[in-house]
């Protein structure tokens, strides 16, 4: 047999063997990268429980102050379990994703248009500018007189609290792809729509997200505030309740409730933004 | 400045300091999950005082030996030792010019420069004048102030070599210094190097893609070969300094190197063959 | 961009926002619509001059400017200290971080609540939420910052041996130093929006929310509209103030002269 296809025999074989090991040995180290990790996490609360169970039974932290942790437990088993939880929750999910859906989109398509058209920018920067320097909170007094307080206020608020970031973030991000990429297009003669798709949307696509993930968070806040001012129920709600009726562990389970919420929702994001521009990866050392 | 007058007056204090032996060295990256091997059982004497071209098509490591005797890669197979002492991370005695400028960004040429003196032992004053004699070296007068986005590639490279060559290290590395110049200014650069060489026996180890330069620099041009990384062919050369470009000798084995770099891993003739490690 | 070219920009700027106010007038005259939600422009106007003459309207102004500052210099100044931490230590970094990520998603306005019962309502209460809104944003950045430092600035700094104090003052700091800065001027913001909140929900002793909020309880749209307006100019300053001095800052802003 001759050398080149005793070769190609043997190759994949001892490829394939060696290519195991290098697998099961990267998946072994991911694992324990893993775990280190926990092990890391489990530090903060392996110090910080034990004060707060012992300082709440021995009465030095006074209950009005913190609750024991163990009664924030049983409050949140007890609002999961009766569903008032869930129905809190379900209403301020629905507010956030018709508000932040509505803004996201409208600021996405305005940005989208300030940053190709220099015209477009002229007539409405002045405005969204104005606009964007009032803070979602300082609108809502304005939004109940003009809106009431029904379903509407609350979306209205929370997509205008979306909307500033993202059209912000995305007529910089088209409006600033470098020159230099723009030129090599000029190069090659790229169509407006080659452009567009080849050169000015993937430089665009992290500020975009970033404006998209700061439209999140602001939709957030627009929603605590709207519900803290002008609801009866909702996250923001079950927050005021709590507070009114001195209710520590039930304010603590919403806060908490709301952080869970807010990040779940931003790594959703952020797992879409990876997926969307995979060469990021290689741009890492 | 006559670097024959240099040569003579200089008094060639010979404790053997920036003396280098690079021993069986063999580096290799994880690129994607897969090894790459970057240099294979690599061996290397450097003489305090020599000066040492390193030549060799692109990727095939030049770089890397360079970090590695720099100290800034803990991790590798062999062993490097200056004067006699294996290298442990990075030190004040081996400086380094970087392939690419490296300055950083929020500092004047001036303040970058004098970021490398940082750690040496010596008065404000003799700091300062050092600073400003090495801006006037690389021929920057004018532009001690500037921030490194005011100036163009080749500024920015002489601003670089300024601030390796401050502290007088007794191991200069140099990583395609005169990449970036324009054919006059790098010539000029050429002959300052060699009078600092001359003057301050500083030991150096040069990479470059210049046949040229490496024959007019070099005691010895070293050729690396690629995929893995490994020493081909050393080239020996006797010239006497101060050098001509236009001298026969020096065409002769310019010409040698060349089809040496050109035969690629065949054997051809000309340089020495490599044995193994003495 | 010549200067026929921009004045040709602000004028297509000024299109929109004088078209909005005249339709808003012209409604309002016209009966179309309710006055009291769609007051006149002189009306809002005659509210602004009474309150101006008054002094309340100033009055309220100093105080809410007062502890936006206040919650800002110390939240900021925390933020400073627990950003240097967490970016330089690795061990601070492990064990902490995670758990400020997760913190740092309860929206904001959502602390009131917890923080009123542990503070009370009056001023100590909103600089604690004040501070914390502007804390976040400049541990954020000024970690993000010294994370991304070159690493090929750091090799130069390991070349010159610099030491731990060296390492920090001339590579980690000027490295993060735009980020920083950005962190500050988010914090300037989120201040600004935490001193509303703050006063909306905790409203004790005088402040601009304070007078959005007695607008709207007494169906004053003058007074409101007022207010906002006070509320979005000071935000459009401290941006703009921000902006600048970022700005003259970072002399050597084109920090990709690396290569
Ligand atoms: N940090 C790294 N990670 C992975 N691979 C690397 C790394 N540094 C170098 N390599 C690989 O090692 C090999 C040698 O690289 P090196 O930079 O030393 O080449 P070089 O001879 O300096 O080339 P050039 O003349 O183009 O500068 C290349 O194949 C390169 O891909
Ligand atoms: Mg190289």
């Amino acid at each position: 047999m001759s050398d080149a296809a005793l070769r190609t025999t043997l190759e994949p074989r001892t490829t394939a063997v060696a290519g195991f090991r290098r697998i099961s040995g990267r998946v072994s180290a991911a694992v324990l990268r893993q775990l280190t990790k926990l092990g890391w996490l489990l530090i903060l609360p392996a110090i910080i429980l034990p004060i707060w169970i012992v300082g709440t039974n021995h009465g030095w932290l006074p209950e009005q102050i913190l609750p024991r942790p163990q009664d924030v437990l049983h409050t949140l088993r007890d609002m999961l379990a009766s569903g008032e939880l869930a129905q809190h929750a379900g209403y301020s999910l629905r507010r956030v994703a018709f508000g932040f859906g509505i803004g996201a989109a409208a600021g996405l398509i305005t940005g989208s248009a300030m940053g190709l058209s220099r015209r477009v920018d002229d007539y409405v920067r002045p405005l969204f500018t104005a606009i964007a320097q009032v803070p979602a909170p300082a609108w809502i007094p304005l939004a109940m007189l003009l809106l009431g307080i029904g379903e509407g206020l609350k979306i209205v608020v929370i997509a205008k609290a979306a909307f500033v970031p993202v059209v912000m973030n995305t007529s910089a991000g088209i409006g600033n792809v470098p020159r230099a990429f723009i030129e090599v297009g000029e190069t090659f003669r790229f169509t407006s729509l080659q452009m567009l798709r080849h050169v000015v949307l993937p430089g665009a696509i992290p500020p975009i997200f970033t404006g998209l993930r700061y439209g999140l968070t602001h939709a957030w806040i627009a929603l605590v505030s709207v519900e803290l001012l002008a609801s009866s129920e909702g996250l923001g709600y079950l927050l005021v309740w709590g507070r009114q009726m001195f209710w520590l562990d039930t304010v603590l389970v919403a806060m908490i409730v709301i952080g869970v919420i807010g990040f779940v929702s931003d790594k959703i994001l952020a797992v879409i933004e990876t997926g969307l521009q995979r060469w990021r990866i290689d741009d890492v050392q | 400045m006559n670097v024959a007058a240099q040569l003579r007056t200089t008094a060639v204090p010979d404790h053997g300091q920036g003396r280098l032996e690079v021993r069986n060295v063999s580096k290799s990256f994880v690129v994607n999950g897969a090894p790459v091997e970057a240099l294979r059982d690599v061996s290397l004497d450097v003489a305090g005082g020599e000066f040492v071209v390193l030549l060799g098509p692109s990727g095939c490591g030049k770089s890397t030996l360079l970090r590695l005797i720099a100290g800034l890669e803990p991790e590798f197979r062999g062993s490097i030792s200056q004067d006699g002492n294996a290298i442990a991370g990075t030190s004040l005695d081996r400086g380094i010019v970087f392939q690419e400028p490296r300055l950083f960004p929020w500092a004047t040429v001036s303040q970058n420069i004098a970021l490398g003196l940082k750690n040496a032992p010596l008065s404000d004053r003799a700091k300062r004048e050092a600073v400003a004699a090495h801006i006037t070296l690389v021929g920057l007068d004018g532009f001690a102030q500037a921030y490194p986005h005011q100036l163009s590639g080749g500024m920015a490279q002489r601003a670089a070599i300024a601030r390796g060559l401050v502290n007088r290290p007794r191991l200069l590395l140099l990583d395609e210094p005169f990449g970036a110049l324009d054919a006059l200014t790098r010539a000029r650069l050429q002959v300052e190097l060699q009078r600092i060489w001359a003057h301050e026996r500083i030991t150096m180890v040069l990479v470059t893609h210049d046949v040229d330069e490496a024959v007019l620099l070099g005691d010895r041009v070293i050729v690396l070969a690629p995929r893995p990384g490994r020493v081909s062919r050393i080239f020996a050369i006797s010239a006497p300094r101060p050098r001509s470009r236009t001298d026969d000798d020096l065409v002769r084995i310019r010409n040698d190197v060349l089809r040496a770099l050109g035969d690629g891993e065949e054997d051809g003739s000309g340089g020495t063959p490599i044995s193994g490690p003495a | 961009m010549s200067s026929s070219a921009a004045l040709g920009s602000l004028g297509r700027g000024l299109v929109l926002p004088i078209g909005l106010l005249l339709t808003w007038e012209v409604a309002s005259h016209s009966g179309l619509v309710n006055r009291q939600f769609l007051p006149p422009l002189e009306h809002v106007g005659a509210t602004a001059w009474q309150e101006l003459a008054s002094g309340e309207l100033l009055e309220a102004l100093a105080a809410s400017l007062r502890r936006d500052l206040l919650g800002f210099v110390f939240g900021s100044g925390a933020g400073v200290l627990i950003g240097l931490l967490l970016g330089l230590s690795t061990i601070a970094d492990r064990v902490v971080m995670t758990w400020f990520n997760g913190l740092k998603q309860i929206a904001l306005l959502a602390w009131i609540p917890l923080i009123s019962l542990w503070f009370g309502f009056d001023e100590m209460a909103k600089v604690v939420f004040i501070g914390l809104a502007a804390a976040i944003p400049v541990i954020l950045n000024l970690v993000e910052g010294i994370h991304a430092t070159s690493r090929k600035l750091v090799e130069v700094g390991e070349v010159f041996r610099f030491n731990r104090v060296q390492f920090i003052l001339y590579v980690y700091l000027p490295a993060a130093m735009p980020s920083l800065l950005t962190g500050l001027h988010l914090a300037l913001i989120y201040a600004w929006l935490a001193t509303i909140g703050a006063e909306y929900f905790m409203a004790a002793g005088p402040g601009i929310g304070g007078i959005i909020i007695a607008g709207r309880e007494r169906f004053d749209m003058d007074l409101v509209m007022l207010g906002i307006l006070v509320v979005g100019s000071v935000g459009f300053l401290v941006d703009r103030g921000a902006s600048w001095l970022e700005r003259r800052l970072i002399p050597w802003r084109a920090a990709s002269a690396l290569a």
